[in-house]
């Protein structure tokens, strides 16, 4: 009784028959606007979601656009919905801003500065500052404040310095600028971009108190050491070396710089941070330019008798029981480059620390005596015991004979390769075959095979393509533009300690180095398979290889891009208001974009589903569809050119031959192709869950029926179809659009809930999305709902596609009966394929008839 | 699906008008262009265009300005802003002043061609 008040409340004075076709035009008009937004909001989202997870590079640029896109399409959905229903849900504009507002705060959020200090000197630096100085001047000030080893004296340049000085320029405008529209797999527009930016950085005025203090901490230093030390300028860079990225070798560092020169190289160093590799670096391991600030630390130059790396662990090995030492005359950040030759020590882990000599540079004069070595390996383990992980450490020995640390960060994860047992099989498999060629140092371990491309110069960087195998003289750091494109990297000199070896780790891109005539050896364009953690070459792609080593590590997870896509999309994707029968189904109740396009959709198919009745006109109400003279559980709402133009519209039926919609008859034919089996065999406690949910859950009572949610119904015109079903208990949307353009060529579906209990109503939908993804849908697939999408396909696709789905429709209601005997699934199943097969069949031969429905019964 | 037939672009980058337009002009679409506002005012104030496609930065007025324009001009013809930046206040803002889209460059031409196409047929003007 008070349904029936509030209906006739709610119904409008009834138009004239013009105001009324106008009236409807304009609900129709905004229905569709809302559909097609509906439609591109949900692409949208899954393409998000999708990205998300993919660990393929995306930037800020795809974010935004991303979001900006979505965005717009949930607003016209808002709009749209208000317009469609007289502004009845006006309270969505609150709820849309408020969730955008809390959105666009994620993606601008900036990395904070800690500290207003421009300088601290050595002494005051240790892992507590790290927020102002960066990680490698933190640690550095730790190794000599808390561990007291030798380190250079000096001090440290800090982020807040540093973006004082970018403020002051203000050239970060005209650098934003320049990036947004660089496309980073165009080396030559990068390198352009990225030396143009340097300039302007470069030629920027320091802030003169900055300036001041700079030659003021010099000048302290100065005092210290009792001499004008020349000084090297090296980068710190904010969240450089951190658990997730190296950032190896991305900036400059300057040495023997002057005290006249200290500003210039101070801004060089800043200005390195726009280097073409550390911009590429940056895009591919998602971080955004501005999450990078530029700490700097100035140190007292080490007159150096020999320098170099060690590694307190083998660095493709953690249980490695070496301490591995890279040692060459002079001061050599060339063997970091990649240029030098050197000495090779392996000092063991535990005490007393014996002392092996891989190989010697110069066999008459090793850089370092045993004793030395055995010193170096002690400080390096106290180091990796005072950090927590294996350490990768530059130092340099003094005239004095001191040992001295310039440097030391952690030694990146060893690369991965997949299921070792089936690598061997593959690699004994291959024991007979004579490779290209053998030996060099495993600088990435894994298998990648691609043409071969020889990089001598830059020139030869830009004609890079992507998959091939990187073939270098030297492995300079410049190179790792290229490591994102490369399948793998041959270098004839170099080895693990280089910062290309440690790029290529970071990757997964297998590199081999130290093959001396590789370069003569190979031709441009002769494809190799590369095994870098066998230390070979083999002629061609020896697929089984290749197969048995496919590892790519995931670049994006846990970058500050990934992780704010991530924080962006929870208020996006959750989609809470599910039931719409639910007292919870309102705008108020709306967290996320998902559930505002869910609740747009739902009421803007009610709006339609009410006109005719609200309005009091006969023609666009809900009509029930005549099968064979017989009137059928369905109803039609013709919202524009669905049904023959001289369809008898008097009456409140209409018959299946008065419909023209071409996505309605493509489901209708689908729900009546094959005809119904009948009740399989049901076994007693199938049906007793059945009965004992429905008892429980009144929604699930067939006799209870409010107005619309009762019906199963289709909303239809010549071109758009949706279709609402409840049949057996399941609640099931299909929606489908067919046009020339394909933004508007679509199939989405729904379905969800239903009787049963927890577990077969989950097994259900597997097997229903099984069947889905069979079929060329995309199934997403939550606990017991399960959506499916195909979108911006030809028509004759999409509709061999409906069909099938109409099938299922009705067919898989009998599942449920069958869910708990595994043979009867199995052969269901094979029954629903074969089906499926005929029915595609059928369908290539054209047979356009439309039979009768399935004689079911209809709850 | 209508379609229409007369497309203004105001855009300030010469280039990017000669190229779409020839573009545009193959895909059977008359098109006008206008590197200022108030060139292209005057195009809508003719009655010209079927659809607009703006965008954000001009020489002589913000997009935004223009947007408000020529809405108030000719409240029905839909316009579709396009620019190279990506904001989603600048797109709410533009959807708020009576755009029917906001797309970001660079756009494929068959998208560009479907926005054209659904903004002319949702804008109601197809009429």
């Amino acid at each position: 009784m008070l349904d029936f008040l509030a209906r006739l409340f709610r119904t409008r004075p009834r138009l004239a028959p013009e105001a009324l076709q106008s009236a409807f035009r304009e609900h129709y008009r905004n229905f569709r606007a809302l559909i097609t937004a509906n439609n591109n909001a949900l692409e949208l989202m899954s393409l998000a979601e999708e990205t998300l997870h993919s660990g393929k590079p995306f930037g800020m640029a795809f974010v935004r656009g991303e979001l900006t896109a979505l965005t717009v399409n949930v607003y016209k959905m808002v709009h749209s919905l208000v317009a469609l229903s007289d502004g009845r849900y006006q309270a969505l504009h609150e709820r849309f801003r408020h969730i955008t507002e809390a959105i666009e705060a994620i993606l601008s959020r900036q990395p904070e500065v800690t500290g207003g200090a421009h300088c601290l000197t050595m002494a005051q630096i240790d892992r507590r500052v790290i927020d102002q100085v960066g990680p490698k001047m933190a640690n550095l000030g730790e190794i000599g404040n808390r561990l007291g080893l030798t380190v250079p004296d000096g001090f440290a340049i800090t982020a807040a310095a540093s973006r004082y000085f970018m403020e002051s320029s203000r050239v970060q405008d005209e650098i934003n600028r320049r990036l947004k529209t660089l496309d980073v797999d165009n080396l030559e527009d990068l390198y352009l971009v990225s030396s143009a930016i340097q300039e302007l950085i470069r030629s920027a005025p320091l802030p003169e108190d900055l300036d001041g203090m700079i030659r003021d901490q010099y000048d302290r230093l100065a005092r210290r050491l009792g001499t004008q030390p020349t000084v090297s300028v090296r980068s710190s860079a904010l969240g450089e070396d951190s658990q997730h990225g190296s950032f190896a070798g991305q900036y400059r560092t300057r040495l023997n710089v002057a005290a006249a020169a200290i500003a210039d190289a101070y801004k060089e160093i800043v200005a390195s941070k726009y280097l073409s590799q550390a911009i590429v670096y940056r895009q591919q391991r998602g971080y955004r330019h501005q999450d990078v600030l530029m700490g700097v630390g100035c140190l007292a130059m080490v007159e150096a008798v020999c320098s170099g790396v060690a590694y307190s662990r083998a660095p493709e090995d953690e249980h490695s029981p070496w301490v591995v030492i890279h040692a060459a005359t002079g001061l050599g950040h060339h063997i970091v480059d990649g240029s030098a030759a050197y000495d090779l020590l392996h000092v063991q882990v535990e005490a007393p620390h014996g002392v092996e000599t891989v190989h010697l540079a110069d066999p008459q004069r090793p850089c370092l005596t045993e004793a030395l070595a055995r010193e170096l390996a002690r400080q390096a383990l106290r180091i990796e015991d005072h950090f927590g992980t294996p350490q990768d450490i530059e130092w340099a020995l003094d005239p004095g004979g001191r040992l001295v640390i310039l440097q030391a960060r952690p030694i990146g994860a060893p690369s991965k390769e997949a299921s070792p047992p089936r690598l061997q099989a593959a690699r004994d498999r291959l024991a007979g075959e004579t490779p290209l060629l053998a030996g060099g140092v495993t600088a990435s371990r894994g298998v990648g095979a691609g043409a071969v491309f020889k990089v001598t110069c830059a020139v030869d960087a830009l004609n890079f393509p992507q998959g091939a195998v990187l073939l270098v003289d030297t492995p300079y750091p410049e190179w790792a533009v290229l490591i994102n494109k490369a399948a793998a990297v041959i270098s004839e000199s170099g080895q693990s300690a280089t910062h290309l070896a440690t790029v290529a780790r970071e990757f997964g891109v297998p590199a081999l180095f130290d093959l001396p005539g590789a370069m003569k050896q190979l031709e441009n364009g002769q494809d190799v398979t590369v095994d870098a953690t066998a230390r070979r070459v083999y002629a061609g792609r020896v697929e089984p290889l290749l197969e048995a080593a496919r590892h790519r590590p995931n670049l994006m997870q846990g970058s500050p891009i990934h992780k704010l896509l991530e924080e962006a999309l929870a208020l996006i994707t959750p989609l809470r208001l599910t039931d719409p029968n639910s007292p919870y189904f309102k705008p108020a109740a709306c967290r996320t974009l998902h559930d505002i396009t869910r609740f747009c959709h739902e009421k803007a198919l009610t709006e339609m589903f009410n006109f005719g009745h609200r309005y009091g006109a006969r023609d666009k109400s809900a009509k029930q569809l005549v099968v064979v003279n017989m009137p059928s559980q369905w109803w039609v709402i013709n919202l524009e050119d669905g049904f023959r133009p001289d369809a008898d519209l008097s009456t409140p039926f209409v018959r299946i031959e008065d419909i023209v919609s071409a996505p309605m008859l493509a489901i209708w034919k689908g729900m009546t192709a094959v005809p119904w089996a009948g009740p399989p065999p049901v076994s007693m406690r199938g049906l007793g869950a059945i009965i004992a949910q429905s008892t429980m859950n009144p929604q699930l009572d067939p006799a209870v029926r409010s107005r619309m949610a009762g019906r199963n119904y289709f909303l239809l015109s010549r071109n758009y179809c949706n279709l609402s079903v409840r049949l057996g208990y399941h609640f099931a949307l299909a929606e489908a659009s067919f046009s020339d353009l394909l933004t508007e060529s679509y199939v989405n579906f729904q379905f969800q809930g239903g009787a049963a209990d927890e577990r077969r109503r989950r097994r259900r939908v597997q097997l229903l999305g099984e069947l889905l993804r069979e079929i060329d849908f995309r199934v997403d697939i939550k606990g017991d709902s399960l959506t499916a999408r195909i979108e911006k396909r030809p028509v004759p696709y999409l509709k061999e596609r409906l069909v099938v789905l109409g099938h299922l429709l009705i067919h898989t209601r009998q599942v449920d009966m069958v869910m708990d005997e595994e043979g009867y699934i199995a052969r269901y199943l094979d029954k629903l394929r074969a089906d499926i097969a005929r029915i595609r069949q059928d369908l290539t031969e054209e047979n356009t008839t439309v039979g009768t429905p399935a004689q079911h019964p209809v709850d | 699906m209508e379609r229409p037939r007369n497309i203004l672009l105001i855009d300030d980058e010469e280039e990017f008008l000669a190229a779409m337009s020839r573009r545009l002009a193959r895909r059977d679409f008359e098109v006008r262009t206008a590197t200022r506002c108030a060139k292209g005012m005057a195009i809508v104030a003719a009655g010209w265009p079927q659809v607009v496609v703006l965008d954000v930065m001009l020489p002589d007025t913000d997009g935004m300005a223009c947007l408000a324009g020529i809405k108030q001009a000719a409240p029905r013809l839909p316009v579709i802003m396009l620019t190279g930046h990506a904001s989603m206040q600048a797109s709410l803002q533009g959807l708020e002043h009576g755009a029917s889209d906001y797309c970001l460059k660079p756009i494929a031409l068959d998208e560009l061609v479907e926005k054209i196409i659904i903004a002319f047929n949702e804008t109601g003007s197809a009429r």
